[in-house]
């Protein structure tokens, strides 16, 4: 049966999840394999004075090693990070030795053979500790670290970007209202239900690794950096994943595991616990953020001013390029007439921050939103005329100064207001009622991919791609869907291959929801490739213009003629027969809007593929307990175009959840740099009996790049839920709402406060 | 070594008898001992639900149940709900097509925790379906296609 572009087709890999038979990196074993295990740091700061691990190398059957072995350090920007701790502890949970042995227990005792002592460091816990006058530099040799591309930093700040456009002063002085509002957002742990989890196998100089990842080829280039070899000698290949959300992209446990190979001679198998997952999984950065509005009394914007520190932890990670994206995600949404911005990446004694799904637009967002609503309050304005007034509009310029196409505010207002107007809801001021609505622009990351596509012999195809499947769908479902549309064959005949650095074309990873974006806009080139050869010899095969032959069910079709037709299955052999396999391949890069080059010390100009969100949401607060119901909740999300619609349902769902969890229950707290959270006891995720029913209203504006005018679909979801809550809850309360999580105990602490919102 | 004894179980009804330690859990049991990857562990400290399975049709986690507790007893596993080439449960069909999957990690043990649910009370309301799937953590659907395919299930079975 013959697949549509918009259908709700079923995933390829749903059935073996569900009869429990999809190998996972934490099922995946090798002959002989042995158990590793690290040991990590107990202190946020220290020097190592004694490292002694003689008695462990003396073990039978035990291989040891420690910073002594890793021939580099490593950074995605700043290479400021070695693998295992060289003299300074910046962090707790920083690696300091790793054993491998036949058995967990040998590992655990071979831990527990080798003597660590460490003398304690003033612990800078944080980010305004850090940036106190004479703080003690977290990285004493900062200056010497490479950096590709050189950003601006400045000891303690590990990267400084900025943004400033128009006469920001002159405009203060101008403004006959002044707004300004402090916002704090917690870390957020991704929390997958896979762990962290890898194999490596050391062979012949090469690097076999089987791991949990969202993007193999981002990580190979990591663990060839760390290990000193060819990113050509390291071939990841990737099992089914269990979950990402940003947490699955940077070497932490391969890079480890392959040392631990290759001394060892024998696969070794390295495993989170979820302490480990908590302590070093990279989660999201908390952040503080103070924004500062010159508005005149019809309600024009005429500066925007504002700042946001955020939480690094002890080494760089991938954080300077995320950092890149604060004017961006901060200085957005609304037509300002001039413009300062300065975003400090900020080195801490902390485990180091990292990616997650929305990265910094999800902080940014609940602040510049929740501002918008103070705005429109000390204006004495309505809050969405407010927002209809001031959003962007066709050809406005975007914060990095490129001229926006596209604009789609209206359109997502438009569709939230056709389920929920919010005359209606605001009516009436009921107690302990409020609602909040909350409008973000998003990006789609804009990483190459390349696809393959073999014509088989029995009339399938196999799509060999390395885009990874972590859970959205876009690998089991949107890919072979493109390619099933375009070939007019059914989904069951498109087989789409593991990824495998050796073997796929190179892809950027599942991140930025740039997978149906990228990859299927690759995978649909090579489709459009694969049908003109196929009709080419279908042409002589039939002895019929190609203009008149049309792909359906399997075969190729004479037009309005159907006893003329030839089965792939026959064009397949014949083509093999004659001149060699069939096979086509299609690329896909994109750059993206370059701006005006006012941000200093990003790397990015604007967004690619932009898309357009809004979300409202209906709250009542219980004043005894404070906890928060939700009553409502709305979204309308431009996705460019639908490829499959129940996917993409999935991703609303499971985004506004993640998001639901950061407004409202989730904070990996931290006091004096140790870890208060580490384990779902007290790090809280939303439960089903948590979450209410959320309507969802698709909308799409079609992109001009991507194959169908798509657009990334799954990341941005979680990203207007933490502002859209908040602004529900001031809304309740006529109190502020500006640091979530908004617990219980936080909200009960507003409604006993003086803060108006 | 620990103290090892003969433990005698019905494993999604075939009887068994192992010989491993006492308070080796049946998660580690089933996984490593006996190749029953289906049931994934999540935590390791009994709060994220993945490696849900029935003892005797009660949902237990597996990862912190020792395996001399399963003595006597009838344990069932996701493997259990479907012969490996058969047709699914009515469930398992119904969580297929209403897109109640992602990732993946979760699916085994919210699968037993809603068969085990199904089994005690074959029409539970929408919030007795939330509440007992309180203890199965998802991090990726959000719950709503969970909850949607459960409701279709015990909907066609009424």
């Amino acid at each position: 049966m013959s697949v549509a572009i918009g259908d709700s087709v079923p995933r390829q890999d749903a059935e073996a999840k569900i009869r429990g038979s999809a190998v996972y990196s934490i099922d995946y074993e090798e002959p002989h394999y042995l158990h590793g295990k690290i040991l990590r740091s107990w202190l946020p700061a220290a020097k190592i004075t004694k490292l002694d691990t003689s008695k462990a190398e003396a073990m039978s059957g035990v291989s040891v090693v420690t910073a002594a072995d890793v021939p580099a350090r490593y950074g995605m920007i700043t290479v400021d990070e070695p693998l295992f701790a060289e003299d300074t502890i910046r962090y707790e949970g920083e690696p300091i030795v790793a054993v491998a042995a036949d058995t967990w227990n040998q590992a655990r005792a071979a831990l527990k053979a080798c003597v660590v002592e460490l003398e304690p460091l003033e612990v800078i816990g944080t980010m305004e500790e850090a940036l106190a006058d004479g703080a003690r530099l977290i990285h004493e040799d900062w200056e010497s670290y490479p950096m590709r591309p050189p950003f601006p930093r400045d000891g303690n700040v590990a990267t400084l970007v900025e943004l400033e456009r128009g006469d920001v002063d002159a405009a203060f002085e101008a403004a006959d209202l002044v707004v300004e509002g402090e916002y704090r957002a917690p870390r957020h742990a991704q929390a997958s239900i896979e762990p962290l989890v890898c194999t490596v196998r050391y062979d012949d100089g090469k690097y076999v690794v089987h791991t949990s990842t969202q993007a193999p080829f981002q990580l190979r280039d990591g663990i060839a950096a760390y290990l000193g070899v060819r990113t050509s000698d390291v071939r990841i290949i990737v099992p089914t994943v269990g979950g990402g959300f940003g947490a699955k992209l940077l070497p932490m446990l391969e890079p480890i595991a392959g040392l631990l190979s290759k001394k060892s001679g024998r696969p070794v198998k390295l495993t989170n616990t979820r302490k480990e997952e908590f302590l070093s999984g990279a989660p999201r950065e908390n952040a503080i953020i103070r924004i500062k509005t010159a508005v005149s009394n019809d309600g024009e914007l005429l500066a925007h001013e504002s700042e946001m520190l955020l939480d690094n932890g002890g080494y760089g990670g991938e954080q300077p390029i995320v950092a890149g994206l604060g004017p961006l995600c901060l200085c957005t949404n609304y037509r300002y007439g001039a413009i300062r911005h300065a975003t400090k990446l900020v080195y801490t004694n902390t485990p180091p921050t990292g990616p997650f799904r929305g990265v910094l637009a999800t902080s940014a967002t609940f602040a510049l939103e929740r501002h918008a609503d103070e705005i429109a309050n000390a204006l004495g304005m309505d809050r969405m005329e407010f927002r209809r007034k001031n959003l962007y509009k066709e050809g406005d310029l975007g914060a990095g100064g490129a001229p926006l196409e596209g604009v789609g505010f209206e359109q997502v207002l438009d569709a939230v207001e056709k389920v929920a107007p919010w005359k209606d809801l605001t009516a009436e001021k009921k107690p302990y009622r409020g609602v909040g609505v909350c409008c973000a622009l998003w990006n789609t990351n804009n990483a190459p991919s390349g696809s393959v596509i073999k014509l088989n012999d029995d009339g399938t195809v196999t799509l060999q791609t390395a885009a990874t499947e972590i859970g959205t769908g876009a690998v089991a479902q949107g890919l072979p869907q493109i390619v099933a549309a375009e070939l007019g064959i059914s989904i069951d005949d498109v087989h789409v291959t593991q990824p495998d650095t050796s073997l796929g074309l190179f892809d950027g990873g599942a991140q930025g929801g740039r997978t149906t974006y990228m990859a299927g806009t690759a995978t649909y080139n090579a489709s459009v490739n694969m049908r003109e050869k196929i009709l080419d010899i279908a042409s002589g095969m039939l002895e019929a213009d190609k203009s008149d032959l049309e792909m359906a069910d399997g075969a190729v079709v004479v037009s309005g003629a159907p006893d003329r037709s030839v089965k792939l299955a026959k064009i397949a052999r014949t083509v093999q027969g004659t001149q060699g396999p069939m096979v086509a391949d299609g690329g896909h890069a994109s750059a993206g809007p370059q701006g005006d080059g006012c941000i200093v010390g990003g790397v990015f100009g604007g967004f690619t593929g932009g898309s357009y969100h809004a979300h409202l949401a209906e709250v009542e607060v219980d004043p005894d307990t404070g906890h928060v119901k939700i009553l409502r909740y709305v979204v309308a999300q431009d996705v460019g175009k639908i490829i499959n619609r129940q996917a993409i349902e999935g991703q609303i769902d499971g985004g506004v959840v993640q998001g639901l969890g950061y407004a409202l229950y989730e904070d990996l707290r931290l006091e004096d740099g140790i870890c208060v959270d580490w384990g779902f006891g007290t790090y809280r995720l939303p439960t089903a009996a948590d979450v209410p029913e959320i309507e969802a209203e698709i909308v799409e504006i079609p992109d001009t790049v991507g194959a169908y005018g798509v657009k990334g679909a799954a990341e941005a979801p979680i990203i207007p839920v933490a502002g859209a809550i908040a602004n529900a809850v001031a809304d309740a309360l006529g109190k502020e709402a500006n640091t979530i999580p908004l617990t219980p105990f936080a909200v009960l602490k507003a409604i006993q406060s003086d803060n108006g919102s | 070594m620990p103290e090892t004894v003969a433990t005698e179980l019905t494993l999604n009804g075939n009887e068994l008898e192992l010989d491993v330690p006492d308070f080796y859990p049946l998660a580690v049991v089933l996984r490593e001992e006996l190749g029953l990857t289906g049931t994934k562990t999540g935590c390791f400290e009994g709060r994220c639900g993945a490696c849900t399975v029935l003892v005797d049709d009660e949902p237990v986690v597996s990862c912190i149940y020792p395996i001399a507790l399963t003595y006597g007893k009838s344990v069932r596993t996701v493997e259990g709900l479907a012969e490996s080439t058969g047709p699914l449960s009515p469930l398992q069909q119904n969580f297929l097509e209403k897109g109640a999957v992602q990732c993946g990690a979760c699916t085994p043990g919210v699968l037993m925790t809603l068969t085990s649910l199904l089994e005690r009370n074959a029409s539970p309301s929408e919030d007795e379906i939330r509440d007992a799937l309180a203890g199965n953590l998802c991090r990726c659907t959000g719950y709503s296609k969970i909850i949607e395919a459960t409701v279709a299930t015990v909907e066609a079975g009424s």
